[in-house]
């Protein structure tokens, strides 16, 4: 097991493309951990390279710190908006109250949920193109795997990403 | 939370923490002496320092490994800020909310900015200070058993040092705000336990001691601290001296008030907290004084690292993994946190024991609750929920993040 990360070093602004990837959840709580398991795989990928990715752990508030300077912000979270499990969603903040109307919920977050920090930002005016790839999960007990209809959104999941970034 | 209330007097009330059990200790076993640090800080996103050190504690305790005096200094500097941003959360974001009686702190956008942005910029220092010690904002990965991984610069202490500094005006401005709001007169006495240190205020290191007399070594918490489980819920509840006992903020004010830096006392007495509290709900006040005395103790402590010198061979100690058993005793934002870890020879966790803040303290909200209901049993349901509500609040539960999802049920009023 390793824990080293290529940008542990700083991750208070973005980097000259002006995009930074951040994954919620908790990945010792099985399909939550989605959001982590999806930035591992970005880090291990070249083309990524010049792209900040962010293990973003279970701490919601400190996305309003992680938005100075950027172009666009790609969360990707376990959520539910009510889609079949396993499916996978692409929300844009602006449509992010239609998604509460509908019943959305993060299912990461232990400060304040995603929701509220949206919400937040928005009356703080804090402007940026935000995108959340969010996955249904199967299960989010205690445990170390994604179960493993989850685990195989991972290629569609980096695929809307890359679409999303341009890559 | 159900409260079954008829002809006035209470017949039963229950508080149901609906959180599945931490099946992170056995998640733990058979690890090797350097993981379980890592996937203890994932429990909790806001405690992940917190964790971190009581499970390196606990592994240090057990293989006889001495951290350097600057581990220990940068540990204590780096626990201050988790406690500092813990505490702004639930001070800034959640209580003062709630004593508003709005929802949450986007109302306050409009109505009380300078709130909202005092709230955030102490936040975002906090976040840097831990980024910056701990190599992450959340889920520190510079801090492992035996030391650091990687040592601040010295330019980066200094730079941490003028963050701090500049941040005494939002307190002052803080104060105000707070002596204007109205604490409920609400008052039961009980244990209250915490770490302790004959000169700091303790939070990283200490004994444990209790307001009821006794004071034993942290490797010994089975001496006074019993657990049991209870029919109703998946938590344990834990008792001591009495039948219930609170930690968190309050507890560590009553038991060590005294090494509180005269500022920290100072915003204390104007805001008319003074050791022992009986009032739960002047937890919320006794973190805002803890946030002045991290602040304080901070610059003192990077002042001292600055004066010894960032030195790279104290960064790790010698470690040769062994077999034994040690426990990691800390003070988490919301208290006493236990991580207790058997290792065979191979040095792989063989029994593990995590004890948390939020489950010691749950006996005592339901005897508090008991008690605050009784009191105010004419009022209308509504103001007894609210009520309820904000007590729990007041405690900073970490229940899966549910505080502002609590459904208090009133039956037969």
């Amino acid at each position: 097991m390793t824990f080293t990360s290529k940008n542990n070093s700083n991750n208070s602004g973005c980097t000259g493309t002006g995009v930074k990837i951040i994954g919620f959840g908790n990945k010792y709580r099985s399909d939550d951990g989605i959001g982590i398991r999806v930035v591992e795989e970005l880090e291990r990928l070249d083309s990524f390279k010049n792209i900040e990715i962010i293990d973003g752990g279970t701490s919601g508030t400190n996305l309003i710190f992680l938005l100075k300077d950027c172009r666009k912000v790609i969360i990707i979270d376990a959520v539910d908006t009510g889609q079949n499990i396993g499916d996978v969603v692409n929300i844009k903040v602006n449509d992010i109250e239609e998604f509460i109307k509908r019943g959305y919920k993060s299912l990461s977050l232990h400060d304040l949920n995603l929701v509220d920090i949206f919400s937040l930002l928005k009356v703080l005016k804090i402007n940026a193109d935000i995108s959340i790839i969010g996955v249904r999960p199967k299960n989010i007990d205690f445990g170390d795997r994604l179960s493993p209809e989850i685990e195989e959104k991972i290629p569609e999941i980096i695929s809307i990403i890359k679409k999303e970034t341009g890559i | 939370m159900i409260i079954n209330i008829k002809d006035k007097k209470i017949e039963e009330l229950i508080f149901r923490i609906p959180e599945p059990p931490r099946f992170f200790e056995a998640m733990l076993v058979g690890r090797k002496y350097d993981e379980p640090s890592h996937i203890a800080s994932r429990i909790c996103g806001i405690c992940s320092v917190a964790h971190t050190c009581a499970s390196i504690k606990a592994t240090e305790k057990a293989m006889g490994i001495e951290p350097s005096l600057q581990t220990i200094n940068l540990r204590k500097l780096v626990y201050h800020h988790e406690n500092v941003r813990s505490n702004v959360l639930h001070v800034y974001f959640l209580a003062i909310p709630d004593f508003f009686g709005v929802g949450s702190i986007i109302p306050l956008v409009e109505t009380h900015p300078e709130v909202v942005n005092i709230a955030l910029r102490t936040k975002k220092i906090a976040n840097d200070m831990v980024r910056i010690i701990g190599g992450r904002a959340v889920h520190p990965i510079r801090i492992v058993v035996g030391g650091f991984t990687k040592l601040p610069t010295e330019e980066e202490m200094v730079e941490m040092r003028k963050m701090l500094e500049a941040s005494y005006p939002n307190f002052e401005k803080t104060l105000e705000v707070l002596k204007a709001l109205e604490i409920p007169d609400f008052e039961r006495e009980t244990e209250y336990i915490s770490i302790s240190d004959p000169i700091d205020y303790a939070l990283y290191d200490g004994n444990i001691k209790s307001t009821d007399g006794w004071e034993i070594d942290d490797q010994n918490y089975m001496d006074k601290i019993n657990e049991k489980i209870v029919r109703y819920s998946t938590a344990k509840h834990c008792w001591a001296t009495r039948d219930a006992f609170m930690v968190g903020a309050l507890a560590r004010f009553n038991n060590n008030y005294e090494r509180l830096t005269d500022n920290a006392k100072k915003y204390a007495n104007e805001l008319g907290l003074k050791a022992p509290c009986y009032n739960p709900f002047m937890n919320n006040i006794a973190q805002f004084v803890e946030i002045i005395h991290s602040v304080d103790d901070s610059i003192k402590l990077i002042n001292e690292i600055l004066e010894e010198g960032l030195d790279e061979d104290k960064a790790m100690a010698e470690i040769k993994p062994k077999g034994g058993r040690g426990v990691g005793v800390v003070e988490a934002p919301r208290g006493l946190l236990i991580h207790d870890y058997t290792y065979n020879d191979l040095g792989r966790v063989e029994k593990a024991n995590l004890i948390i803040p939020t489950g010691m303290n749950y006996a005592n909200i339901e005897k508090d609750m008991y008690a605050l209901v009784q009191a105010i049993i004419d009022k209308s349901e509504v103001e007894i929920r609210l009520a309820c509500e904000m007590l729990i609040r007041a405690y900073d539960p970490c229940i899966s993040c549910s505080t502002h999802l609590l459904k208090c049920k009133l039956i037969n009023k």
